[in-house]
């Protein structure tokens, strides 16, 4: 079969999921009246004399004035200390149903399954009223405490974890080593893979979460860098496009370059996980 | 996956000369406390973060009330009001309509989408992998910034989509404030997003053996044949996995309308006559516009009910296809 029609039509899909991306990017480097032009332009053109023109001045503006250097530091600092505590939490969990004999554990097990059934809609309003009965409400720690463990996490790394041979670690304890130290020593070290699923995909989703911040925060200082641009694009800001997509850039490029970096990781997991933590 | 597991219990289980029968029992006592406590921080995140609110929610739907102030019980006020009352809720329905309306265009669209770019992807080698790439970049893209990337996009006077028109002729579009647009409008932003179900149907198309491929070929079966008869009926799990998760998320669909329709008092009434008026958006609102957060824990239950029944009804027909 001829390949070059197939090329074609990937060269033209690539284009439609790339093109608004280099757009944003042009856009947010434009000076403000050069995005008002009748044929778009995806460089940065002067737009009377067609000349290279370009500016940072929109980024100054939005990471100062509109407030997303702020939101950018408060995303970093949530998912610096969400995502690994998350992932403590869970992998802990994950051993102990993997392969810690307590009683009950696998009814416990089946019951904590069961809890990701439930729409995520259907929690928001009473987690709200639990976290501001714990006084997080509208604080740092309510953005992250309440997402501080995963079901679907658990499961997966369980999952893995089962499939480590038990000999390994029956060697271990009958050298005397602790349950912990099997953990530490042997089990996480053989499930690096796992882990970076994980850990990735978790990033991904906290610093893309724009609900759970919008509806547990209220002091523009909390922000996380989605709302602050959701909040940006309500403003009277919002008409302004270079300043929207410099807004939007920032957003968007730490996860372009964790796709860069970790594409194989991501492509595999995604097969079986989806992206939702 | 369980294996592992099953041929280790086996083993403890056959008989008293193995290891594990003789194992002190201080240190099966220990095991319980060790498990326990592992086990503990997601337990209690389990309990107050989903068990609670779940329980919770559930007994609020019955109430009227807002965070402020103590629930009162008015039995099934809440659900009859909903669906009954269109003074006190008068966009019941139309957030109803809406998100059935957008749920049956974006979920085919995405599906029919992500497929075509996984049998296009499965049939090269050189460049698969920067297509997957380039192709994917849409899914890992946070909702704030698409919804900000497609406002402008659908700018009816500078965007580039009517530009893009404009140079096949037609004339460009006010999409997002004209209400019959506004659907397709976003049905078109979920398709782009498709990445996932791409990435997933590729993985379907890599599990056909290749042997069953070849024999079609030497049958004398065409692409098109091929296609319908061998490779589209094998990924026929693939497809409704991707059916019933894509449904669930589609009737959901809220934080990108709410970013889409920011500013300008827009997200309070869901764009132009309520045009893009999602079910839960329409929930959110009444939960923290309105301060009616028994209603909105009815109008979650009701969501809830309605995916269950869509999800055992695709079951049910895809079982009835089966046999």
């Amino acid at each position: 079969m001829r390949k070059w029609p197939v090329y074609v039509a990937l060269v033209l899909l690539a284009a439609v999921s790339v093109v608004p991306f280099l757009w944003m990017l042009a856009t947010s480097v434009k000076h403000g009246p050069d995005i008002y032009t009748k044929v778009p332009s995806l460089l940065p053109l002067d737009r009377k004399t067609g000349a290279w023109s370009a500016t940072l001045d929109n980024y100054r503006y939005v990471l100062d004035v509109g407030g997303l250097g702020r939101a950018f530091l408060n995303s970093v600092w949530v998912c610096a200390v969400l995502v690994p505590a998350k992932l403590l939490v869970d992998a802990l969990a994950a051993y102990a149903f993997a392969r810690i004999p307590f009683p009950g554990r696998d009814k416990l097990f089946v019951v904590m399954l069961s809890g990701m059934m439930v729409p995520a809609i259907t929690l928001l309003v009473p987690r709200i009223h639990v976290t501001q009965a714990l006084g997080m409400f509208d604080s740092g720690w309510g953005l992250i405490v309440p997402n501080i463990a995963s079901v679907l996490d658990i499961f997966l790394l369980r999952q893995f974890f089962l499939s480590i041979p038990g000999e390994l670690e029956e060697a271990a304890l009958i050298d005397g080593a602790g349950r912990m130290q099997i953990f530490w020593r042997i089990v996480l070290p053989l499930s690096k893979p796992v882990l970076a699923v994980v850990t990735i995909t978790s990033f991904l989703f906290h610093w893309n979460d724009l609900v759970w911040p919008l509806v547990v925060t209220n002091d523009p200082e909390l922000y996380t860098l989605p709302l602050a641009l959701q909040q940006l694009v309500a403003s009277p800001d919002g008409g302004r496009a270079y300043y929207i997509m410099a807004g939007a850039t920032l957003a968007v490029l730490p996860v372009i370059a964790v796709l860069l970096v970790f594409q194989r990781r991501i492509l595999q997991g995604i097969a079986f996980t989806g992206l939702k933590g | 996956m369980g294996a592992p597991v099953l041929s280790r219990r086996a083993r403890v289980a056959a008989g008293p000369g193995t290891r594990a029968h003789r194992r002190p029992s201080r240190r099966r006592r220990r095991d319980h406390l060790v498990g326990l406590l592992l086990v503990a921080p997601a337990l209690v995140y389990f309990l107050v973060f989903l068990l609670y609110p779940a329980l919770s929610a559930l007994y609020y739907s019955f109430t009227d009330w807002n965070l402020r102030t103590d629930a009162s019980w008015v039995g099934l006020a809440n659900y009859a009001d909903l669906l009954f009352d269109d003074v006190t809720y008068p966009h019941f329905w139309k957030s109803v309509r809406v998100t059935l309306q957008y749920t049956l265009l974006a979920v085919p669209l995405t599906l029919v989408t992500a497929l075509a770019q996984a049998l296009l992807l499965n049939t090269i080698r050189r460049g698969a992998n920067l297509f997957r790439l380039l192709l994917f970049l849409p899914v890992v893209t946070a909702e704030a910034a698409v919804g900000a990337i497609w406002r402008w996009l659908y700018d009816p006077q500078y965007g580039l989509i009517n530009a893009l028109l404009g140079l096949a002729g037609i004339p460009g579009q006010n999409w997002l404030n004209t209400p019959e647009l506004v659907i397709p409008a976003l049905a078109f932003i979920a398709a782009w997003q498709c990445g996932i179900s791409m990435i997933i149907y590729l993985a379907g198309l890599k599990g056909i053996p290749g042997a069953i491929r070849e024999a079609a070929v030497i049958d004398g079966a065409g692409p098109w044949q091929r296609f319908w008869r061998v490779t589209f009926p094998m990924l026929r799990p693939t497809t409704f996995y991707l059916l019933v998760t894509g449904v669930i998320a589609a009737l959901q669909v809220f934080g990108l309308v709410y970013v889409i329709f920011s500013g300008n008092g827009r997200s309070v009434t869901g764009g132009p006559e309520q045009s893009g008026l999602t079910y839960v958006l329409h929930l959110y609102l009444f939960a923290f516009r309105y301060d009616a957060m028994g209603a909105a824990c009815a109008m979650s239950f009701i969501l809830l009910v309605f995916i269950v029944i869509v999800t055992a009804l695709q079951f049910r027909f895809v079982k009835q296809e089966a046999s």
